[in-house]
């Protein structure tokens, strides 16, 4: 038996040491009586620090042979929520354990397949969509649920350090005869437009400074997953809206808006778009590369009372959270009178339902890196150096944000630069040390980034892609990455 | 025959060759082992050539990691500070810790290159290397007063190189300057350079001039104006320019720049993975006709084809071809003309 322990920090100088042995003790005592070959189970224990997750504290994810078979009971991994198996008594922790090994009693609501096309997705759309009602029900704004209570996107001082960039970059261009008339500036994920609006003002005074008339010149573009969101947006840059316009597009495919733009814009910036992007998991297990399939599902439960609050039964509540992500709450509360009395109702059933989702997980071998892409145009090849750089490793496939970026690489003008703030994952080892997600914030999915993996794509297309701690913020996890043309 | 077809120089590199030559950048396979794999990908990138019709072939330069390192690595006195490369197609640090040696006879191998092609296809071939004024610009350290002392050195290597080349029977070289439209102050410097690498040489010479093709992804953008008139002082026959991307908005400034020598046209656009159609190529060829006349033009792609998936080339090359073709049967015949002489004298 493997045991794979990765929150190494936690067994000690904290206030309340983990005690692993207490948790460990159980649940290898459930996996004696339950399995027959301890040799091929593997346990790992993360530290979930996302209050809300999908996860169970104990879960188990078994290891599949041929996708085209059932799993063999005996080749699997258990997997532990350190943070909540402290704390509970050995007999309750044997028993999550027994269970687990058995098979939990959970409604799935799909059936297997990658996570980045998990229906957690569709909920993750849906909260962007309906926003507003989702807003409206909790009484709070989804920037308020942020961890800081704000984006680190409204900071002056990172704008001003930014235009003075641009600006070097344009006089060098103009010394050469070979600045362009339109200079562009593109933001992905414009929130409530609060970045936009601090960029815009520095970028008059600095230009008010610098004396080039570079406002006259200046496009920016705000775009934006949520049409509500753009709109609250486009009232915040209202003083500038004869150099703003505002797209709604998908951030994974920024081209299909913007592919006029091609080589052209000088200044990408993104923040906190990455880590609500789908992605798949990817694992190097024994030598072997696997795929991490997925399947979300409700404990029986939380069906049993979702199909009382709605008056149906528990068999028809799976169909009817698919009517819900494929009609949001407005049109479903018409469209299910015999249900929900009203919006109301229908934003109640979402948000409980996504409270009590959870995604199982299993791992199916891969046939061949090249057969997995990582998004239209990215071979799965270019996860290879990762997976091989070292020990066992399961990390994120950042599908979403890896085709964003891709993407958004080929609109920038050879002396632009894309700036992104995000939770990203650096190092490829550190995936073997915490928990990188999903987790839920607030009605959205959130993951850490592969920047691993970005910064490997950004230099096979000819960028140099440097990553540093957020400067104008302390006690933040943001990273910084940086990214232009090199050679 | 008009409008002959060719490629500028480089082959797609399919993922399973990448991972090979990293790999052996890595310590995992052996020089003995690529150098096959490399004669192998040659032959397929030959016949794939040949199939789509392409009458001037090339070897695709598969040989080569980059469009630098083949050739700056190999010189004598250049030193590598870091010789083990993560991927195979980035750069070497190069530095050039004393004066390059005299130059005494070929070096880089170029002409064993040019004889395993030449023995494996029996259509014309064009052979490309990078200029000297491209590859000075990545040599990070050197000991000369400037950087123009530097080409002038590396132009007489590539000299000895081109002279090895004819005589293995190169009836087609090209000098291949991807950093000069980056540096359009330095054009005269360039052209005085790539007369000491001609000097003497009796073949073809081309000159291909480019915005850049690094990962598919133009470096710099502007305008062939800047290579004029210094370009005009080049002793070669053709100037390769990429037209397909950017539009023939650049055609009238040969014109006007006094260029009468040949024009390899770019028609097809490297940076674009769709593929163009016949038709779309041969409004390209017309457009182009209205300045330049028919017996001075050559057809061929912007750049290297090296960064586009082998299949999406070989349907660019078939459509490049079918093109010229569908032009080339509404020309009326010429009249029968002598072989055109090579500018230059023939090498003593």
């Amino acid at each position: 038996m493997l045991v794979d322990f990765r929150p190494h920090t936690r067994l000690r100088g904290l206030r309340e040491p983990v005690d692993f042995g207490a948790t460990l003790g159980p649940v290898v005592s459930a996996l004696t009586d339950e399995c027959a070959d301890l040799a091929r189970v593997r346990v790992v224990a993360d530290w979930v620090q996302y209050r809300a997750n999908f996860r169970d504290p104990v879960s188990v994810r078994p290891v599949v042979a041929d996708p085209g078979l059932d799993a063999d009971p005996e080749d699997l991994e258990l997997a532990l929520d350190v943070r909540r198996c402290h704390g509970l008594g050995a007999e309750e922790l044997r028993g999550l354990a027994r269970t687990a090994i058995r098979g939990s009693d959970h409604v799935p609501l799909e059936g297997w397949g990658r996570t980045a096309r998990s229906c957690i997705w569709d909920f993750n759309a849906l909260y962007w969509q309906a926003l507003d009602l989702w807003e409206q029900a909790t009484g709070r704004t989804y920037e308020q649920a942020l961890p800081g209570g704000e984006s680190d996107a409204r900071n002056r001082a990172g704008a001003r350090e930014l235009i003075n960039e641009l600006f070097a970059a344009w006089d060098r261009l103009a010394e050469r005869n070979a600045l362009p008339t339109e200079l562009y500036v593109v933001e992905l994920g414009v929130g409530n437009g609060s970045q936009a609006r601090v960029f815009l003002d520095e970028f008059v005074a600095a230009d008010a400074e610098h004396g080039r008339e570079y406002y006259r010149r200046l496009h920016y573009l705000m775009c934006d997953y949520s049409g509500y969101v753009l709109e609250l947006a486009r009232k915040t840059v209202a003083e500038h809206d004869q150099h703003v316009s505002s797209f709604v597009l998908d951030a994974t495919s920024p081209r299909t808006a913007l592919g006029f733009l091609k080589y052209k814009v000088f200044l990408v910036y993104v923040s906190n778009v990455y880590d609500n992007l789908p992605t798949d998991e990817v694992a190097q297990l024994g030598g072997r590369t696997y795929g991490v399939q997925s399947r979300a599902c409700l404990p029986r439960a939380t069906v049993d009372e979702l199909a009382a609050a709605t008056a149906t039964t528990p068999d028809r509540v799976p169909a009817l959270v698919a009517k819900l992500l494929r009609l949001g709450p407005a049109l479903l509360a018409e469209a299910a009178p015999d249900h929900f009395g009203g919006v109301d109702d229908v934003v109640a059933f979402w948000q409980r339902t996504w409270a009590a989702l959870r995604l199982e997980e299993r791992y199916v071998p891969l046939a061949g890196l090249d057969l997995h892409p990582v998004a239209p145009g990215i071979s799965g090849e270019s996860l290879r150096p990762l997976l091989e750089a070292g020990a066992d490793v399961r990390m994120h496939v950042s599908n979403g944000a890896a085709a964003s970026f891709v993407d958004t690489l080929t609109l920038l003008h050879p002396f632009g630069s894309l700036v992104c703030h995000d939770l990203f994952v650096t190092d490829v080892a550190a995936y073997r040390t915490r928990f990188a997600g999903p987790g839920k914030y607030d009605g959205s999915v959130v993951n850490w980034v592969n920047g691993t993996l970005l910064a490997h794509l950004g230099r096979r297309r000819g960028f140099d892609v440097h990553f540093a701690p957020f400067a104008h913020r302390d006690g933040t996890n943001i990273v910084t990455l940086t990214a232009h043309v090199r050679d | 025959m008009l409008l002959p077809t060719t490629v500028v120089g480089s082959w797609p590199v399919p993922e399973w060759l990448e991972r090979l030559k990293t790999d052996h950048h890595r310590g995992r396979i052996s020089r003995t082992q690529l150098d096959d794999v490399h004669e192998t990908a040659i032959k397929a990138a030959l016949k794939d050539q040949e199939l789509a019709g392409v009458d001037i072939v090339s070897d695709g330069e598969l040989r080569r990691d980059n469009d630098v390192d083949h050739f700056l690595a190999r010189m004598p006195g250049v030193v590598l500070p870091l010789p083990v490369k993560e991927f195979y197609y980035d750069y070497h640090t190069v530095t050039l810790p004393a004066p390059l040696p005299p130059v005494d006879g070929p070096t880089l191998g170029l002409a064993d290159d040019f004889a395993f092609t030449r023995a494996h296809t029996d259509r014309p071939i064009k052979f490309s290397f990078t200029g000297p004024f491209s590859l000075a610009q990545r040599v990070v350290e050197h000991p000369y007063a400037d950087r123009a002392e530097l080409v002038v050195a590396i132009a007489a290597v590539l000299h000895a190189e081109a002279v090895a080349l004819a005589a293995r029977g190169a009836t087609h070289l090209q000098i291949d300057e991807p950093y000069l439209a980056g540096h359009p102050q330095a054009i005269a410097e360039a052209v005085a350079a790539v007369n000491v690498v001609v000097e003497g040489v009796a073949v073809r010479w081309g000159l291909h001039v480019c915005y850049g093709n690094r990962y598919a992804r133009p470096s710099w953008e502007g305008h062939y104006d800047f290579l004029f008139p210094a370009v005009l002082d080049a002793r070669v026959d053709e100037l390769v320019l990429e037209f397909g991307r950017k539009g023939d908005e650049d055609l009238p400034v040969l014109a006007h720049g006094g260029w009468d020598r040949d024009v390899g046209l770019g028609v097809i656009d490297v940076k674009d993975p769709d593929v163009e159609s016949p038709q779309t190529v041969a409004n390209r060829i017309r457009r182009a006709l209205d300045l330049v006349p028919a017996e001075r033009l050559v057809v061929n792609p912007d750049c290297g084809l090296r960064n586009l998936p082998a299949a999406n080339a070989r349907a660019k090359l078939a459509a490049m071809v079918a093109g010229a073709a569908a032009v080339r049967d509404t020309l009326a015949a010429p009249a029968p003309v002598p072989d055109r002489p090579a500018v230059v004298a023939a090498a003593g």
